[in-house]
């Protein structure tokens, strides 16, 4: 395929516009435009220039010319040229400068001079007393010439007699060069000041726009509320008020959907605490063995969808904005656990399970940590009820408590079968289940997830030798 | 037991009924808030089950008269909110307990249980404890097994109320601790709790209860499941 001017012109505006940055595009239309007016602009003064250092020399020329044109004196029928040797010296001493002068009497009669020099191009008859300028060749050297013709003699014997001198042009051009350089090298000089002033003019003007960049960037992902737009100039403030807008109307969508499970969790309790009496109450009547069975078998699908819905509630809770409508305080975690820990110990000895705490000696100092204290024990409560559901009947699930840096960590450690190290990351995905034993729903990590994160927290999965698994849950302790 | 229910959802409310009455409540049941408040102040009742969404007048404006007019009647809040808020206005309006839908019956049982034994804390009532083969009686003072009296030292006394009092939740050894030092009995260490649990557990046998050591917590007195 051939490449077209215009795609190539595409390409081009795409290199220049293309996926720069903005701060380099704006130097670039500034910059390559700056550049080409310098060229012109240095263009432009050469020619000047050249022409203010040829009107000179030619004016000095004409002056050298009618000098030598008063010389001439007519004697009778001949001419008399008062030149004497030592002007002519003068005139011819500069070699890198050489000076040529030709007196003729046209048409090519010559008198005196260097005889070489080219007569100007005449339209008609030649004008008496008004000079010719231009260029020409002697000696392989360029050269400018200044020419003139003088009539002498009385009207009947008149003739015309023509005055040449003639410069080389390496005066002149040397001249024209040095007006250039004097004239661009500070145009340089101010076009690289300009680059540099216009680069730190972008700086400045993209600065709001850096910073707006620094405000979206740093902020967590499931962060929707407004950009602060204070300081910002006009443009960008309407830019983040559109974004602004754009963050309220997904915010508005995510509160509303939030809402509806809420809603929905709630409207789901009540028929399915209907539902678990009533099979409950089935199952203490004498109903025959495979009519037992069918009802259980209601029942445990009435627990687990009572399940799911308080851990749906639970993860609509730990949301951003439910948990900023919640209080924050300080929590001490030991002091937390030993609740929490106390609370599950009969649910998990009905479970067979040996639930305690680890032992942090006699008065051990409390680890606070700043936060919402119903979140944070929803979180260790999922931590229990997953380790009792899991673990396992007569496995030990024990529950520690420690600092570690700048953080306050909560352990659950059990004994149970753990989980294959490549699920570790899925497991905290919501309705993920490593196992299809026990009676989960596949959303208590991920509320521990969403709750340690809403507490810029962390959570972290390990295998434990010879079997087992501990979660553990790090909060930044409170200062 | 006079127990009214209150509660709008008809199939829960059927299955409850029955529930409660296997387990011994003489149970009446109120469709709507308006008539629970009717039967609620017309009657003697020893306690009342309360949904907080009920038709024509809610729980909460409910529960709030009602508790002007009885403040004795334990009320148990049953609720399909249980988010803080709900919680807070719940216990602020004179609910003695709260319990989320859907639970576990036996948890509900044990709640009631647990309200009833609280309004009833008149000596009398709570003087007598009974719990597998242990007869335990506080106002002499004297327990038993099996009718075989049991020898208990003023401390051992003292922890096995406790534990009783507390059956199948843990105790910690801060709180035995505490209660000796409120019963003024000699003050120890925490080892001599051991030491002394040791002992109750010595003369606990026989009588189908256990008293269970929870790692880094504390201790729990529990029937002896048949294995």
């Amino acid at each position: 395929m051939k490449t077209f001017p215009g795609s190539l012109m595409l390409r081009l505006t795409r290199l220049v516009v293309g996926d720069q940055s903005l701060h380099k595009q704006l130097l670039l239309w500034l910059v390559l435009p700056q550049l080409v007016l310098w060229m012109a602009a240095a263009f432009v003064t050469y020619n000047v220039a050249a022409r203010y250092a040829n009107r000179a020399i030619d004016a000095s020329l004409l002056q050298a010319t009618r000098a030598l044109a008063r010389q001439v004196k007519p004697i009778g029928n001949g001419l008399f040229i008062d030149f004497p040797r030592a002007a002519q010296d003068i005139i011819e001493a500069d070699p890198d400068d050489r000076v040529y002068y030709m007196v003729s009497t046209p048409p090519g009669q010559f008198i005196l001079g260097s005889k070489k020099l080219p007569p100007p191009a005449l339209a008609g008859a030649p004008r008496l007393g008004e000079p010719y300028f231009y260029d020409g060749v002697v000696d392989r050297m360029q050269i400018r010439v200044a020419a003139l013709y003088v009539a002498y003699g009385d009207s009947k014997t008149r003739q015309l007699m023509l005055v040449q001198i003639a410069r080389g042009r390496a005066r002149r051009d040397e001249l024209a060069r040095s007006i250039l350089g004097d004239t661009v090298l500070p145009l340089s000089g101010l076009i690289l000041l300009m680059t540099m002033i216009v680069w730190a003019g972008i700086r400045a003007g993209l600065a709001p726009l850096a910073r707006m960049r620094a405000l979206v960037e740093d902020r967590a992902p499931n962060d929707l509320a407004p950009l602060k737009i204070d300081a910002a100039p006009q443009e960008l403030r309407s830019l983040a008020r559109a974004l602004n807008d754009l963050l309220a109307a997904v915010h508005e969508s995510v509160a509303a959907q939030r809402r509806f499970v809420n809603d929905a969790a709630h409207q789901l309790r009540t028929p399915l605490a209907g539902l678990k009496s009533q099979t409950e109450l089935a199952l203490g009547e004498n109903v025959d063995a495979a009519q037992q069975q069918r009802l259980e078998r209601v029942h445990e699908s009435a627990v687990r969808s009572a399940h799911l819905v308080n851990q749906l509630l639970s993860l609509a809770r730990a949301e951003p904005e439910s948990a900023l409508a919640q209080h924050s305080s300080r929590v001490d975690l030991r002091e937390l656990a030993r609740e929490v820990t106390a609370e599950w110990v009969p649910k998990a000895l009905q479970a067979t399970i040996d639930l305690g705490l680890d032992d942090a000696g006699e008065a051990p100092p409390p680890v606070i940590v700043q936060g919402h204290p119903l979140l944070i024990r929803e979180a260790l409560q999922n931590l229990i009820d997953n380790a009792i559901r899991y673990a396992g009947a007569s496995a030990e699930v024990t529950v520690g408590v420690w600092r570690d840096g700048a953080f306050g960590v909560v352990q659950v450690a059990d004994t149970g079968p753990g989980i294959p190290p490549d699920l570790h990351r899925a497991v905290f995905e919501r309705f993920v289940r490593a196992t299809h034993e026990g009676s989960g729903c596949g959303l208590g990590l991920a509320i521990v997830r969403s709750i340690a994160e809403r507490h810029a927290g962390q959570v972290t999965l390990d295998g434990l030798a010879p079997h087992g698994l501990q979660v553990r849950i790090a909060l930044p302790l409170a200062r | 037991m006079n127990l009214l229910l209150a509660e709008d959802d008809a199939i829960l409310a059927d299955a409850l009924t029955e529930q409660l009455r296997h387990a011994g409540f003489e149970t009446e049941h109120a469709p709507n808030g308006a008539v629970a408040e009717f039967l609620l102040l017309k009657q003697p009742w020893d306690l009342c089950i309360l949904d907080l969404g009920l038709p024509m007048v809610d729980g909460l404006t409910v529960l709030q008269r009602v508790r002007q007019r009885k403040p004795e009647l334990p009320v148990l809040v049953l609720t399909a909110l249980d988010d803080l808020q709900s919680r807070v206005a719940g216990l602020n309006a004179g609910a003695d307990d709260y319990l989320t839908k859907p639970f576990d019956f036996p948890e509900l049982e044990a709640r009631l249980r647990a309200l009833l034994r609280r309004s009833q804390s008149s000596p009398l009532a709570n003087a007598s404890m009974a719990m597998g083969a242990l007869v335990f009686e506080r106002d002499s003072r004297r327990a038993s097994i099996d009718g075989a009296p049991l020898e208990l030292s003023p401390r051992e006394w003292t922890l096995l109320d406790l534990l009783l009092t507390r059956r199948d939740r843990v105790v910690t050894k801060e709180e035995v601790a505490q209660a000796w030092s409120s019963e003024r009995a000699e003050p120890g260490g925490n080892n001599s709790i051991e030491v002394y649990i040791h002992r109750v557990r010595r003369k606990l046998e026989g009588s189908g209860l256990s008293i269970r050591t929870v790692r880094g917590l504390g201790y729990l007195l529990e029937a002896i499941r048949p294995a």
